[in-house]
């Protein structure tokens, strides 16, 4: 019925550099993966590496970028927090594994004194700081507030005491920076984890090759 | 003049389409239509405005979000420019062609334009060309249109075809025999359309196994059909999976060389339908060529009619097929007797005349791009 179809293109995996990164090395060596030796060198200039499987190549890409390059097709399979994954909603990506690594939560945070004394509920319009604009204005929205959105790629802590707007929306882990910065959480939007995406039509047309992958890192998240 | 218009600047998502494409993309609709037709599918050509209410009835209502309006001078009342032109082909089957014996099979090619391009097609503008099977309410009727696609994509040149078979009402009937709330089982669907196991796992509480199975039997078709069949399924959701086993088997018969896979959830731009559809998609090609399914076409009293059909996606058709091969191209130097032209034509020649007499022809030939020339009254190769 199916006739197997038999490619040497090899599957891309994209991976996102820094924190994740280092949490998702374990993952690889229990699914098998093992990138060639200057992967794990961090001042490499190269960004696309082999593996021991001759079929599966892995790049390296910005947290964001990951889940566009697979979005497009670029790359097949991609490591991506689904802070990502609601910021974009891109219908090309499908989320089957929840890897459990990367953990935080995606939240709203104001000046302490602000926070305070705030009363959310008579709110028409807030400027709020931040990576992710569309979540933000969907959240807000949702409550019948504008959120007006300034994009930062960075150091979001810094513009509510520098006056370029009083709230933020971003990250929080251990929520040292938020305290450093006297910025308090006011409410959590979303946890965050990563999780393993796929583009949809390379699911539809590699059935067999991706959705092998797909068990192969549902095991090893739930193993670990 | 502002700089834009000097520069030829067009809104966004909108293109020239250029030689050689033009002529290849208008081939490959032609040759798209003489394959449905070849099976008793009649070309029907809608208008491109109609009055949005009808446009947008019944299924029409997908794409409201998608269409432009404009407001019609002479009648004053609000129009729409098609979207997507199955709702118009199912306009004119439960209207004008009503009286017409079912199943009615008709085609259609043609131009759409949308509000906003997605995110694989940013062309606002582009071409579709599809079937519609009204009125055909058996397995059957599935299978036939799908071995359709196969059929005339394959024709035309298009590798590594393969069809995603979908149940978009198997999550509602499952929903409703589980008693899962309305606004659970949206969110629920949301999950399932992105695969999202951890959200579907907390979303369906007592549930999750059983959507959790769904999800993992998406796959080749044999394989996710076992998958599904083992599942202890409520009535409704069992039949459901059983009606697909069967349009599998009719596929498979008809088109023994197609690939086939099944995902049971997917659901998304899905819905208004009401039974089995398909995604076309071919290995390689970023975006679906096409996509179809089971609706029910809505006359203007109501009446309804169980039907099934898919539209093919020209942009992404096009990228699915090689180059087209360029035409052979042939120099008329100035004074070249008409009855030459002719006959080279009858041969299959593209002919270009010279207009002015030239010193050297072969000269002015390769500047036209024409790979020969006729030189004494026979034809000779253009060398660099």
């Amino acid at each position: 019925m199916t006739s197997p179809v038999t490619s040497n293109e090899p599957l891309i995996l994209a991976v996102p550099k820094g924190r994740i990164l280092k949490e998702l090395s374990p993952l690889l060596a229990h699914v098998g993966i093992e990138p060639e030796a200057a992967f794990n060198d961090d001042d490499a200039r190269q960004l696309r590496f082999s593996t021991n499987h001759p079929g599966l190549d892995i790049i390296r890409v910005r947290s964001f970028d990951v889940a566009t390059f697979v979005a497009f097709g670029a790359a097949h399979l991609g490591v991506a927090g689904n802070d990502v994954l609601m910021e974009f909603d891109y219908p090309e990506l499908y989320a089957p594994v929840d890897l459990k690594i990367g953990g935080c939560r995606l939240s709203v945070a104001a000046p302490r004194r602000l926070a305070e004394s705030d009363d959310p509920s008579r709110w028409s319009h807030i400027r709020v700081a931040t990576k992710y604009p569309g979540i933000t204005r969907r959240h807000f929205a949702a409550r019948g507030v504008q959120a007006e959105c300034i994009k930062l790629n960075g150091a979001m802590e810094l513009a509510p005491g520098l006056g370029l707007c009083r709230r933020i929306v971003d990250l929080v882990s251990t929520g040292s920076t938020l305290k450093a910065n006297d910025l308090v959480e006011v409410e959590t939007i979303a946890e965050v984890t990563s999780r393993l995406i796929v583009n949809r039509a390379a699911l539809k047309t590699r059935s067999e090759e991706l959705t092998g992958w797909v068990e192969s890192f549902r095991e090893a998240a739930d193993a670990a | 003049m502002t700089d834009h218009a000097e520069k030829g600047l067009l809104p966004a998502g909108l293109e020239d389409v250029l030689p050689p494409l033009a002529a290849h993309e208008s081939a490959v609709v032609e040759r798209l239509i003489a394959a449905f037709q070849a099976q008793g599918y009649d070309r029907v050509k809608p208008p491109l405005l109609e009055f949005e209410e009808a446009l947008l009835a019944g299924a029409g209502a997908a794409v409201a979000g998608q269409t432009f309006r404009l407001m019609d001078p002479v009648s004053q009342r609000m129009m729409g420019l098609r979207a997507d032109m199955t709702p118009q082909v199912a306009r004119i089957a439960t209207t004008r062609l009503k009286n017409t014996p079912r199943p009615l099979r008709l085609c259609y090619g043609g131009q759409v334009l949308q509000v906003r391009g997605s995110q694989l097609r940013p062309e606002r503008q582009f071409a579709q060309a599809g079937v519609e099977l009204i009125g055909a309410t058996d397995a059957t009727g599935d299978a036939e249109v799908v071995a359709l696609a196969i059929e005339a994509l394959t024709a035309l040149g298009v590798e590594n075809l393969s069809v995603d078979l979908n149940l978009p009402p198997l999550v509602g009937a499952l929903a409703k025999d589980l008693g899962l709330a309305a606004e659970q089982v949206a969110e629920l669907r949301l999950a399932l359309d992105r695969k999202d196991a951890a959200e579907v796992s907390d979303l369906a509480g007592g549930h999750a196994g059983l959507f959790q199975e769904l999800l993992r039997a998406a796959g080749p078709a044999d394989k996710a059909l076992a998958a599904l069949e083992k599942l202890a399924l409520p009535a409704a959701a069992a039949g459901e999976v059983r009606h697909l086993a069967e349009v599998v088997a009719l596929i498979c018969a008809a088109a023994p060389q197609a690939r086939l896979t099944v995902d049971p959830v997917e659901h998304r731009g899905f819905e208004y339908q009401t039974g089995i559809s398909f995604i076309l998609f071919a290995k390689g090609v970023r975006g679906e060529l096409g996509r179809g399914g089971r609706y029910e076409a809505s006359g203007p009293n109501g009446e309804r009619e169980s039907s099934t059909g898919f539209t093919l996606f020209m942009d992404t058709v096009l990228r699915a097929l090689p180059a087209p091969a360029p035409a052979r191209r042939v120099y008329l130097p100035l004074g070249t007797p008409a009855e030459e032209g002719r006959r080279l034509r009858a041969e299959g020649w593209v002919t270009l005349a010279g207009l002015t007499a030239e010193a050297d022809p072969a000269v002015e030939a390769r500047r036209l791009g024409c790979g020969h020339m006729l030189r004494d009254g026979e034809i000779s190769e253009i060398k660099d």
